[in-house]
């Protein structure tokens, strides 16, 4: 029998179709399930950088809620996309059964599944724009200094998508190993909170022991953070000469951008290949 | 295989861990046909019909052929999955939308347009009579609605075959009717329908041809009707306390097959007289008298106990 090439949707549908469901779902309680991973941020924003930041004035060349919030980008796009390919992706799978559903269309499983990380990194871009503009603008309101002194700042969602595709590749991978939903309090507690405090994003890398500074270059964070804080401080040097140059746009940056892509593909080979067996029977 | 065949099994395998699902099976349904799958639960009928839309994978074997619409689901599954409508056991809808927006996101998988989605949409929802209904939330449908929806959604892109996995399960008879009624209109245009069930009245009611299967094994294919002829008793009558046999003459006895079923005990007969005979000598009320059904013929052949599965 012949096999037209049009006997079904091409590649970009399938793969569309999957995210399209899944923001028509998430969009629909928007209000309760968006306002934590955008507040977060600010919290920690308002809490820790202005009130410790202002007493330790400059450091590391420059006003510490600015180092601070250039890294909570990331950190909320960590989150959101994490938790949507952990919890999420859990539900969807064992509880609300939507995957057999969604596998009767015309959808394979792979599709489906990397329909599931691009969205994380979608939710990771929407989160990093929210954000950014709340954290500019309480900066801007707290005559701290003003984040938009550069037009570097527009990458920084894109950076977003970036983290949250790889957290929600490597939270698939971890779903994948996931019998029991209240394991993932593991995953969060005793991986991605180390990781929001010894990536970079409250105090530099630099700053840990040695040893521990070898473990930080391992956490995928810390590279995401470090392409962030580069691009949203690169427009700040002439006002602040003394800031540390590990801050700005260097060729350095190319080994994290060399790590962000072997993981991303590696983590999504192996989240793809494991959880399909979880798909299919 | 003549031209008509939607469905070509041939020795099909499924092994789940230690577990043999599926075990040599073959069959074959011609289009516009209604093939029904009977068995207890744990046989491996959910498993075939997952086998042909690759939402299982079969156990790869050089003499196996499995074929839908010419293609093997095994390396062709989307040219399969685009002209088939599943309806799985377990209802799957997205709760947190309501009932056109569920069928919405289910348009885009097939790249409707969206004008013909909201057209499609329009018209299953009066087919499947939930045309006011529309804009209701999930979790404010009825068991039996939500049902119908499901089924909606499977007919989304005018299938060719539809894949029914216990369609009418926990359902009142007035839905159960209802969805009968639509699945043979379906049939009538030419849809070829495949159907697992354990309400033998269904596959009954439905089913061109039954295939009966039991721990993996098919033990009798064939029209319901023929099968009932060929290997089943036309009457039976079920006496509700087997204590009460016990004084019947035996003589009379002989000539029906008994069965046993906890409290009660069944005599079969072709002929009416005999089962008449065994009434005359019991007190009213004590049993009833029926024509044989594909329940007994079920029961006959798969056996009244219970499996570990089940």
């Amino acid at each position: 029998m012949q096999h037209s090439r049009n006997t079904y949707p091409p590649l970009w549908i399938r793969i569309g179709s999957v995210w399209f469901r899944h923001m028509r779902v998430y969009s629909r309680n928007l209000i309760s399930n968006g306002l934590p991973p955008f507040l977060e941020p600010l919290i920690f924003l308002v809490g820790i950088g202005l009130g410790l930041g202002l007493d330790l004035g400059d450091i590391y060349g420059i006003p510490y809620p600015l180092f601070l919030g250039a890294g909570l980008f990331m950190t909320a796009s960590m989150f959101t996309a994490s938790f949507e390919c952990t919890f999420g992706t859990f539900i969807r799978l064992e509880f609300d059964k939507v995957y057999d559903g969604m596998l009767a269309a015309p959808v394979s499983a792979n599709n489906l599944l990397i329909g599931e990380i691009l969205w994380a990194g979608s939710k990771g871009f929407f989160f990093s724009l929210c954000v950014l503009i709340a954290i500019s603008v309480a900066l801007l309101v707290l005559h701290v200094d003003n984040l938009f002194s550069s037009f570097l700042i527009v990458f920084i969602p894109f950076f977003g998508f970036i983290n949250g595709v790889m957290f929600g590749a490597f939270s698939l991978l971890v779903t994948s190993f996931v019998k029991n939903i209240n394991h993932f309090n593991f995953y969060f507690t005793g991986f991605l909170s180390p990781m929001f405090f010894f990536s970079g994003v409250v105090f530099p890398v630099g700053n840990l022991p040695p040893v521990l500074r070898q473990l930080a270059e391992v956490f995928p964070l810390t590279h995401t953070v470090r392409f962030v804080r580069a691009f949203c401080l690169a427009g700040l040097h002439g006002k602040y000469p003394r800031m540390d140059a590990a801050y700005l746009i260097r060729p350095e940056l190319l080994w994290d951008a060399a790590y962000i892509i072997v993981f991303v593909l590696l983590m999504s080979y192996l989240a793809v290949t494991r959880l399909k067996k979880r798909l299919i029977d | 295989m003549s031209l008509k065949t939607v469905i070509n099994v041939q020795h099909a395998y499924k092994t789940y861990d230690s577990l043999q699902a599926v075990t040599d099976l073959s069959f074959a349904v011609d289009q516009g046909r209604c093939f029904a799958f009977l068995g207890p639960n744990g046989a491996g009928k959910t498993t075939m019909m997952k086998m042909l839309y690759a939402k299982a994978r079969r156990d790869p074997r050089p003499e196996t052929v499995m074929q839908v619409f010419g293609y093997d689901p095994q390396y062709q599954e989307l040219a399969i999955k685009n002209v088939c409508g599943v309806v799985p056991q377990d209802d799957n809808l997205d709760v947190e939308l309501d009932v056109r927006q569920n069928l919405r996101i289910f348009s885009r998988f097939y790249d409707m347009s969206a004008v013909r989605a909201q057209e499609r949409i329009a018209s299953l929802l009066d087919f499947m009579e939930l045309g006011d209904k529309k804009r209701s939330p999930i979790r404010e449908l009825s068991g039996g609605m939500k049902r119908r929806l499901i089924i909606a959604r499977a007919l989304l892109n005018e299938p060719r075959l539809l894949i029914l996995d216990e369609p009418t399960t926990g359902l009142d008879p007035q839905v159960r009717q209802l969805i009968w009624d639509k699945i043979r209109s379906l049939q009538k245009s030419n849809v070829t329908v495949l159907l697992t069930t354990h309400y033998m009245e269904e596959a009954y009611q439905l089913a061109d041809t039954i295939l009966i299967i039991d721990k993996g094994i098919k033990v009798l294919e064939g029209n319901p009707h023929t099968l009932l002829d060929e290997y089943i008793e036309s009457h039976v009558i079920e006496i509700l306390d087997k204590t009460r046999t016990a004084g019947l003459p035996a003589p009379l006895l002989r000539k029906a097959r008994k069965e046993e079923s906890g409290e009660r005990m069944l005599f079969y007969s072709e002929q009416i007289d005999v089962i008449h005979g065994i009434a005359d000598k019991l007190p009213r009320g004590s049993f009833f008298i029926r024509q044989t059904n594909l329940e007994d013929l079920f029961l006959k052949i798969t056996g009244r106990k219970l499996h570990a599965t089940q």
